[in-house]
């Protein structure tokens, strides 16, 4: 990889004045586990001159709960450490089980959250350092007639990737929001909205931030009474594998009545994709074998598949049918 | 004396007098891997080392128009940078003939940097020649000119009457036809390929990852400008090679270019990327089979027509129909170039592949006239062995007492089915002539075995040692092995099985010879007739009882050293590996995942040298051959001819959770007067066994390699 020089920051100030201003400039990058961006400089996809250390930053690490049950994470938290804390697994089973499907124990040891809801994404195209891809700058995405097996089915175009974070949509469905610190100060935005579909946003990022601004902090809200989540994701080899497909789901139910749902897949999408149509239509229904059916029915209703990668929609039906019976029965 | 000689006279022990032989014996090179302590070919370094690397151009056809070093060259720390060869107007295809340059630096890390830095421009063809779509088109360019060219697509003949099979088809009572094929897959050596090149005043060390010691002398002796005996090759430990490393390859060569170039050691080891673009690979394969079976579970007919795809290389694939008995049969099997590396011998090579397609049409045919698939099997195996392992298999995994044995099973509540499949392989194995070895026993009592057999951590080592201990009643740990160095006796290459077949006979050729002639000197001590003493427990002891410890008949030698040559003893060895494997499957048919469950393989190798290291052979069979059915494949996009899966996190290989039950069986029940390989045999039919499986569980018949969610979904007609 190309010698870069490392900063290592005392404070958020100092490191946001670290980093460049203007939309496009990759001379200086953050970095936090480093557990993508070093494949990134390896591959010669990204050659910053200087990388800004989060980890020289105190108090970006760690779970703090509200006294009204919600919980905050801070960016620098490690994947392990989200599923490795009882009270998470309990009371957020969905983010527990998402952070866990992550990568291996090695990397997941080092990887933090942040970084994993800030990484980029592994489409073949993007990741050879050759193939000038709509996402590094050129004119086309090579996915959408070339090889496609992983590639997206919904909500893509003019970019196909789908977005690799497990952790993503398991907060999307648990409503969390992100605190982003910036030049100007903190801003807040919603999970959801933090990510960018390359139709609406800037194709060559995926999400809203800056590149002089840290996401700093993720509040998950305490559930509501009732309400039971899970992440199922299909890895196509167990042993590591990003999802292929992934279902988060978060239901409340008043014994066996849906008062409110989420559903959000994974690796089918150029973000998490929440279903809201869908959701609404779930709202007041029992759960049973025709509600499950509604709901993987009319989640994959727009998919439009490529050559190679129809398999999807059905493997991603499957795992909704899956999700919704492991929440009926537990 | 000639081997012819002592044919014969040289035999392997009785089997119920053998205590080293034919046990489980911890492997010699065990704690050094395990420490780190081992040193491979990458990790050799020698004082004033200059890393070298190759340049690539990664796209299968391009113009070139400029490859310049200059600024490579200009580099601090960089100590040479060359054009390729002089230079090209083209790149012809993927692999070797991506090289452009080659560059030498202080450290690996300034060598990537100089590679980097060699400017390349270039323009890709419009057509990539990738395909077979691609390689037919009508103004495709022939990819093999010259003294070996030919067209494309090249057929190797028919075989059989294809009238006779057609008028036979019609008349079967159970008809398959269908089209199944395999894709192109790596070696995947753990350790890519590459050496260390030490020239010194006129001579010269290399240290290759190596498949054969002593036959690389010659090669880099040429490459070097060196007489043979001016060349010493080393290969203490191999990251595996599994048929890809026979040759010193493009690499071989430029590290010697460098080495003379700049005069010092050159390290040169492919870095992962260039591994999978330039190091071989498996060739792939359609085959199409229309075949017909009786109302009495025989195969009456079978046409094939198979096509195979090695890249710049004709393929591997034996013509079909593969191990059963057919009567009638017409196959004709042809060779498809595209513009990719051309195919290495790989773990049985053509094997796996005809594996695949034959097995599953016999399973087809079995389920088509309403025969239990093992039964069916059985009906249309020749060899008795076969026929024994596969009853030995299905008792192992459950086949009685499984409920679906003549149609497929159905799906639970929650979409899932178990099912169990089978298969069968055969191997050549034998031998090959030309392996030695030196048994040296001093005074003290100091054993040594020698020879410079590599091992590919396949157990050598420790048979080199362990085949002379056992002849001497000694402890494993009694007598040290030297391997892997050109300057002891010779041996073979470890292809196609023959290490052992080859080279065990010689071992025992020297142990024997070795306690001849001491017994010779005990005859004179304690008296006794040669032959007629027994070797155990460290000690020595006539026919009348009398007893000296190893010690003590070795002090006998005085102040000599006993030393013998052991030749290659035909009679020691055998060819001819049957073996049978059965997998136990679950599909998620919602998801198309499939676990395999359990794997069982029995195998026959004659005499066991060393139980533990068999098994491990037999484990290394079913884990490849599940890697291979469940995930393996060259990924290229066609439009650029690059290749996508060249790096171990595309190209996905089975991990430690795709580990099924294993239970590796030696078959007892063969003869052990000899000795053959068991390496490649294991890894014929274990894909095949999983594709059976599958379809056994739930009526998915998966005909297109690797087994994968989208094609186990297709199967099921769910996408
Ligand atoms: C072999 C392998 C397998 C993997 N498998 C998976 C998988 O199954 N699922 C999955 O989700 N991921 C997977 N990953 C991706 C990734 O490594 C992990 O998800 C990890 O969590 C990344 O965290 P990190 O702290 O190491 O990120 P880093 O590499 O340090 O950062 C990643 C990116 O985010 C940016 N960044 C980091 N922190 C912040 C912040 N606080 N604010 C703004 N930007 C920030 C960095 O600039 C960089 O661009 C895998 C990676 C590898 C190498």
């Amino acid at each position: 990889m190309k010698a870069f020089e490392m900063r290592l920051p005392a404070s958020l100030e100092e490191a946001i004045a670290l980093l460049p201003t203007a939309e496009g400039d990759e001379s200086s990058r953050l970095v936090a586990g480093g557990q993508d961006l070093l494949t990134e400089l390896k591959h010669h996809l990204v050659e910053p001159e200087r990388l800004v250390n989060l980890k020289s930053i105190p108090g970006l690490a760690g779970a703090t709960w509200g006294s009204d049950g919600s919980l905050t994470l801070g960016a620098l938290t490690t994947l392990q450490d989200i599923y490795e804390d009882e009270r998470i697994v309990t009371t957020f089973p969905a983010l527990a089980e998402a952070a866990r499907s992550v990568a291996s124990p090695q990397i997941r040891a080092v990887g933090t959250i942040g970084g994993n809801l800030n990484q980029r994404p592994r489409c073949w195209y993007y990741r050879a350092e050759e193939m000038v891809c709509l996402k590094k700058g050129g004119r086309e995405c090579f996915s959408q007639f070339g090889r496609n097996k992983y590639n997206a089915i919904l909500g893509a175009g003019p970019s196909w990737i789908v977005h690799p974070s497990d952790t993503a949509p398991a907060l999307v469905a648990l409503n969390a929001s992100v605190e982003i610190v910036g030049p100007n100060g903190k801003r807040t935005s919603s999970m959801q909205d933090y990510f960018t579909l390359p139709s609406s946003g800037n194709v060559l990022r995926e999400t809203t931030l800056a590149p002089n601004e840290v996401l700093t902090r993720i509040t998950i809200p305490a559930p509501a009474k009732g309400s039971k989540s899970t992440y199922l994701k299909f890895k196509e080899r167990s042993s590591y594998d990003f999802a292929v497909g992934a279902v988060a789901l978060n239901l409340t139910l008043d014994g066996r009545k849906i008062t409110a749902a989420r559903i959000v897949l994974g690796a089918v999408a150029p973000t998490p994709w929440r279903v809201e149509e869908v959701e609404a239509r779930l709202i007041g229904r029992d759960l049973n074998d025709e509600t499950i059916e509604l709901a993987r029915e009319g989640a994959l209703a727009g998919a439009a598949p490529l050559s190679e990668n129809g398999y999807k929609v059905p493997l991603t039906k499957g795992l909704i049918t899956r999700a919704f019976r492991a929440i009926s029965r537990s | 004396m000639s081997p012819s000689n002592r044919e014969a006279d040289v035999v392997w022990k009785d089997r119920k007098d053998l205590t080293l032989l034919n046990t489980d014996q911890v492997r010699l090179d065990g704690p050094g891997k395990v420490t780190g302590h081992a040193l491979y070919s990458h990790d050799i370094r020698i004082p004033n080392m200059v890393y070298a690397r190759l340049v690539l151009v990664p796209y299968s056809r391009t113009k070139l128009t400029k490859v310049d070093v200059a600024p490579a060259a200009a580099l601090a720390g960089v100590v040479h940078a060359e054009v390729w060869d002089g230079g090209k107007e083209a790149v012809q295809f993927l692999g070797d003939d991506s090289v452009v340059a080659v560059v030498a630096a202080e450290t690996p890390e300034l060598a990537e940097d100089a590679a980097r830095a060699v400017i390349l421009e270039f323009e890709p063809e419009d057509n990539p020649m990738v395909t077979r779509g691609q390689v037919t088109a009508n103004d495709a360019p022939r990819l093999r000119q010259g003294r070996r060219g030919g067209p494309n697509v090249e057929e190797d003949g028919a075989r059989g009457d294809e009238e006779d099979v057609l008028e036979l088809l019609a008349t079967a009572d159970g008809v398959v036809e269908q089209d199944y094929s395999v894709p192109i897959q790596h070696h995947v050596c753990l350790e890519t390929h590459g050496c260390v090149v030490h020239l010194e005043g006129g001579k010269a060390t290399v240290y290759p990852s190596t498949q054969m010691v002593s036959d690389s002398v010659g090669m880099y002796a040429s490459m070097l400008g060196l007489s043979q005996r001016d060349v010493r090759v080393i290969c203490q430990n191999m990251g595996g090679g599994f048929g890809s490393k026979f040759g010193a390859g493009l690499e071989g060569l430029a590290a010697c270019r460098v080495a003379l170039a700049v005069e010092r050691p050159v390290h040169l080891m492919l870095d992962r990327r260039q591994e999978f673009l330039m190091a071989g690979n498996r060739s792939g394969s359609t085959q199409s089979y229309h075949a017909g079976a009786s109302k009495d579970g025989k195969i009456v007919a079978l046409k094939a027509t198979a096509e195979k795809y090695g890249g710049m290389g004709g393929g591997a694939l034996p013509t079909p129909p593969y191990i059963y008995e057919v009567k009638k049969r017409y196959a004709q099997v042809g060779s498809v170039y595209t513009a990719m590396d051309a195919n290495r011998a790989m773990r049985a090579p053509g094997h796996p592949q005809a594996s695949f397609g034959m097995e599953s049409v016999v399973d087809e045919l079995a389920y088509s006239v309403g025969f239990d698939p093992l039964e069916f099997r059985k009906l249309n195996l020749d060899s008795e062995v076969h026929l024994r392992q596969l009853d030995r298999v299905a008792l192992e995994i459950g086949w009685n007492e499984h409920p679906n044995r003549k149609e497929p099973g159905k799906p639970d509540a929650d979409g899932m089915a178990e099912g169990i499949g089978f298969g069968v392989s055969q191997w050549g194995a034998g031998a090959r002539p030309g392996a030695h070895c030196e048994v040296r026993i001093e005074a003290d009592g100091s054993v040594t075995s020698s020879v410079a057999v590599q091992d590919l951590g396949t157990g050598s080592r420790t048979y080199v040692a362990g085949i002379v201990a056992e002849e001497l009643g000694l402890p494993l740990h009694g007598v040290t092995a030297k391997i892997g160095d050109s300057v002891l006796p010779s041996s073979v290459a470890s292809g196609g099985s023959v290490t052992t077949g080859s080279q065990a006979p010689a071992i025992q050729d020297a142990a024997v010879q070795a306690r001849r002639a001491l017994e010779a000197k005990l005859v004179d001590a304690i008296g006794g007739e040669v032959d007629a003493f027994t070797w155990k427990n460290g000690e020595v002891a006539n026919a009348d009882g009398q007893k000296l410890s190893f010690r003590d008949a070795c002090a006998l030698l005085g102040g000599e050293t006993l030393t013998t040559m052991g030749e290659f003893q035909p009679n020691l060895h055998s060819g001819g590996a049957h073996g049978a494997q059965a997998a136990r499957v679950r599909v998620d048919t919602l998801t198309g995942h499939v676990q395999v469950l359990k794997m069982v393989c029995i195998q026959d190798m004659g005499l066991p040298l060393n139980r533990a290291a068999v098994r491990s052979q037999i484990n290394g069979g079913m884990i490849g051959a599940l890697s291979y059915g469940l995930f393996e494949e060259r990924v290229l996009d066609h439009d650029f001819g690059f290749m996508l899966s060249d790096q171990l996190e595309d190209y996905k290989i089975a991990g430690i959770q795709e580990m099924p039950e294993m239970v590796a069986i030696i078959d007892d029940d063969d003869d052990f007067s000899t000795t053959k390989g068991v390496a490649e045999a294991t890894g014929i039919p274990g894909h095949s066994a999983i594709a059976n499986a599958i379809y056994n569980a739930c009526g998915a018949r998966v005909r297109h390699l690797p087994m994968t969610p989208d094609k186990v979904l297709a199967a099921l007609g769910r996408s």
